[in-house]
């Protein structure tokens, strides 16, 4: 479908956000789905980069990313009129918790947009939220305002720029140190830091759900190009369709 | 002019279009079953199966290279047994014809797939992929020489009873020689081209950029290689070839149906656009009607 972008905005160093609209099944995205976008009119570039939903209104979505390369870089370019033709809303996204629950929602960098349309959807329902996110310096930092908004935001950077220094994970030892208990904790980020997110975790009664980032072709399940290994590693799932969001027990990180 | 007659018998196949998707782009079909009816397709091709369940590669399996992409997959399927309970009985129910793509790493698996496929009642012919690598042959592939060729697909030819297609690798030396060994092993078709193999190098990483280092190059990249492998095949071979190789368009599948193509394939551009096969196959049915051709044949191989 062809959306059209409304807004760009170069919000940290390196990471563009986008506001599209036009027709789009607004009302059904779950958070943690995402997009595949075509990047070009020509053949140069032939595969569609997947970027996940960060934001929905009833008319509008927001998608946030980094530039990494020139499908990302193209995408930057693009002003607020031209059209982007875009395939979704794609994938399994995150369950909900039930009413009542504490819920941690853990982001590292980049993994953060898709955390933050979660968490809109998580705060009314929840007892508790609490936030632990991680950037590289404060300079790499973005919608923390947004998400201090919803819940109570622990901030970590490697060099103390903002928030404690260190990684993400200090943020979350820090929030776990006030005595704090979850009993849903959410995480997208780089796959190491979403291994030590779960032993963090490992000796308490908490369900987990990770948001897995692989390279992908057909982005709907066809190509088997971006698979990720089940629990026991006897088998394979695939990122863009099982997923992007496992339980993370269920996958090996 | 009357509505061009897109139709076409190969094989003993009668397809209402010669437009295909090419193994391993198209799964076996439910995913693009969500964006439209697979009876529009001329027929389903299958991903390659083989006799028993694979995972695959690492990852990495995927890379964009300049107008067109490298795949190292590693023929990721459930089981041939797990395709013939259910994929197949699914596939059956479409409305349209299903050629399974077969694959195997010893001759003897080759044959038990393809006893498999071909007794179950529910494919309308067999695709078989010699770009595997033949294990007891030190991993070079069955599709690059012609004895071994020849010989896989006698083997297979005695347990199939369904048209046998084989599909041919484009890294060979000279692809005539092979598709005339595939001929006289008793093919009834011949599909190409595969990928060509392709490497890419992250330069900052210092590292391929595909897990498998090296992958299969598709894409419109590749095209010319495709028309001109599929020229120099339809001018040899006495039986149908159907083309592939960046197909994009109605035009690109017009190519190669000049080039001599009977039918043709259509692989990366799904990715690209989902659509892509019911578009090309109204854009073939377009340049007909304003070209004043009446029927495929009219134009199969009218360069030679």
């Amino acid at each position: 479908m062809l959306l059209t972008v409304t807004d760009t905005a170069r919000i940290a160093h390196g990471i563009w956000q986008l506001t599209l609209t036009g027709t789009f099944p607004y009302d059904t995205v779950q958070p943690g789905q995402f997009l595949m976008i075509r990047i070009g009119a020509g053949l140069e570039h032939v595969l569609r980069r997947p970027v996940s939903i960060a934001a929905v209104t009833e008319d509008s979505l927001a998608i946030v990313f980094r530039v990494v390369g020139k499908g990302t870089q193209w995408l930057s370019e693009r002003k607020a009129g031209d059209g982007l033709d875009v395939l979704g809303p794609l994938g399994t996204g995150f369950p909900l918790p039930p009413a009542k629950a504490r819920v941690l929602i853990v982001g590292g960098g980049i993994g953060a947009p898709p955390l933050y349309f979660l968490a809109e959807r998580v705060q009314p329902l929840s007892d508790r939220l609490d936030v632990a996110l991680g950037f590289q310096t404060q300079a790499d930092s973005f919608w923390v305002d947004r998400f201090a908004v919803l819940g109570n935001l622990k901030l970590a950077t490697d060099d103390g720029s903002l928030g404690l220094k260190g990684t993400v994970i200090d943020a979350v030892e820090s929030l776990a140190a006030d005595g704090l208990k979850w009993d849903y904790v959410y995480a997208c980020g780089p796959i190491p830091m979403l291994k030590v997110v779960k032993q963090c975790f490992a000796s308490q009664e908490v369900q987990g759900y990770v948001s897995l980032e692989e390279r992908m072709a057909c982005g709907v399940g066809a190509c088997y190009g971006c698979v990720c290994q089940t629990g026991g590693g006897s088998g394979t799932r695939r990122v863009c369709a099982d997923g992007p969001v496992f339980d993370w027990n269920g996958v090996v990180l | 002019m009357s509505v061009p007659d897109l139709s076409v018998e190969i094989a003993g196949l009668h397809l209402r279009n010669p437009v295909m998707p090419a193994s391993g782009c198209f799964g076996f079909g439910r995913e693009y079953a969500r964006f439209y009816p697979l009876n529009q397709l001329g027929a389903v091709v299958t991903k390659a199966v083989t006799l028993e369940p694979r995972l695959g590669n690492p990852t990495p399996r995927v890379a964009e290279a300049g107008g067109g992409m490298l795949n190292a997959i590693g023929l990721a399927n459930p089981g041939v047994r797990h395709v013939a309970a259910v994929e197949l009985p699914w596939l059956a129910k479409q409305g349209v014809p299903v050629i399974v793509n077969a694959a195997g790493q010893t001759k003897d698996e080759y044959v038990e797939v393809v006893r498999i496929i071909s007794a179950s009642g529910l494919a309308n012919a067999v695709e078989l992929n010699v770009s595997c690598p033949n294990v007891k042959a030190g991993g070079i592939s069955f599709g690059v020489s012609p004895q071994v060729l020849e010989d896989l697909v006698c083997s297979v030819r005695k347990v199939c009873s369904l048209p046998l297609f084989v599909k041919l690798s484009p890294n060979v030396t000279d692809i005539r020689q092979i598709a005339l060994a595939a001929q006289a092993g008793g093919a009834d078709g011949l599909t190409l081209i595969n990928t060509l193999i392709g490497m890419q190098i992250d330069i900052r990483r210092r590292r391929p950029v595909l897990a498998n280092k090296t992958g299969g190059l598709s894409g419109p990249a590749v095209k010319p290689v495709a028309v001109r492998m599929v020229y120099e095949v339809t001018q040899v071979v006495g039986i149908p070839v159907i083309g592939m190789g960046g197909i994009y368009s109605g035009e690109d599948a017009v190519e190669f149906i000049m080039a001599g193509a009977s039918a043709v394939m259509v692989g990366t551009a799904n990715f690209t656009d989902p659509f892509a096969c019911p578009r090309i196959i109204a854009e073939i049915a377009q340049f007909m009607q304003e070209h004043g051709i009446g029927s495929l044949a009219e134009i199969r191989g009218c360069i030679a």
